[in-house]
């Protein structure tokens, strides 16, 4: 039997609208799924910080061989989100930085970071906390995976493997 | 003072700010676009209501504040701005006021009721947490 189910598939430039129509898809499709509240839940959240992640890149650079790509798949008991967006080259380090901090700490440390994080840093322009890699991170309890392909010399794609178990 | 009120949105919660009743309602879903643009405004009303409302009562009973959050899902972006709501509130109970929260939560919606446990904690305030 083939458990590998595709649940939400998208590739292209991202509105705020288009998020929230993906979230709806998305709810309903859970829904029929006959998970319960919980669940839902901690999927919608990861999806939105990831859909979030991409849309605020999305007005600083459009390039049409490298659309932005979001992915939620079931494959057993596992859920998978997958995306992928062009970043500029100067944000690598420090998003790469921020990963592996996350991706070093556990429950504990997590919580510790999301709260010194959620007291002390300003919000960006881009309306960004810094809390969401933070946030996904909490939710998945696992490491978070992520790749960085060089584009040019301004550009990258970066690409972000999130698994939520249940 | 005018009380603060704006409608649900697909995308923002339902505000009610009264200043006469000294209930607050923040209720529904949030995820703004602008952030900074939906939440800032509640938090000049607080500050105003500080200066306006609580520094003119005088009277040994202080108000009586209830903020009630029934908050159904909020981005991480936004839960920075509803952490500096309930630090506002935290300095008018610092202040003598009274003020109760109540966080309702769907019954079984962890994530709400362990976020509003979270905010409770930063803040130093007791939350009543109230399933629905």
């Amino acid at each position: 039997m083939n458990n590998h189910q595709k649940i939400i598939e998208y590739k292209g430039h991202l509105s705020y609208e288009e998020i929230g129509t993906l979230l709806n898809r998305m709810t309903l499709r859970l829904s029929d799924m006959g998970l319960k509240l919980p669940v839902k839940k901690r999927i919608y959240s990861v999806m939105v910080e990831i859909l979030e992640n991409i849309y605020k890149h999305k007005s600083d650079i459009i390039n049409e061989t490298h659309l932005s790509s979001f992915e939620l798949e079931k494959e057993g008991n596992e859920f998978k989100i997958e995306s992928g967006n062009i970043v500029e080259r100067d944000s690598v380090d420090s998003l790469k930085t921020k990963l592996d901090l996350v991706n070093s700490l556990d429950e504990t440390g997590l919580k510790e970071l999301y709260k010194n994080t959620i007291l002390n840093d300003k919000i960006s322009e881009k309306g960004g906390a810094g809390l969401g890699i933070i946030n996904i991170a909490k939710i998945s309890g696992r490491k978070i995976n992520y790749d960085f392909r060089n584009i040019n010399g301004q550009m990258s794609y970066f690409t972000v493997n999130v698994k939520l178990k249940f | 003072m005018e009380p603060y009120i704006r409608e649900a949105t697909e995308f923002t919660p339902k505000v009610h700010f009264d200043a006469e009743t000294n209930i607050f309602e923040l209720s529904g879903f949030s995820r703004p676009e602008n952030v900074i643009g939906f939440y800032k405004p509640l938090l000049n009303w607080l500050e105003k209501y500080q200066d306006e409302v609580l520094v003119k009562n005088v009277d040994f009973d202080k108000s009586i504040i209830t903020f009630n959050a029934k908050l159904t899902y909020f981005n991480s972006a936004s839960s920075k701005f509803i952490l500096d709501l309930f630090l506002e509130l935290f300095k008018f109970q610092s202040k003598g006021n009274s003020v109760v929260v109540n966080w309702f939560y769907e019954d079984g919606d962890d994530e709400i009721l362990e976020s509003g446990e979270e905010i409770a904690d930063m803040v130093g305030m007791q939350f009543n947490f109230i399933s629905y």
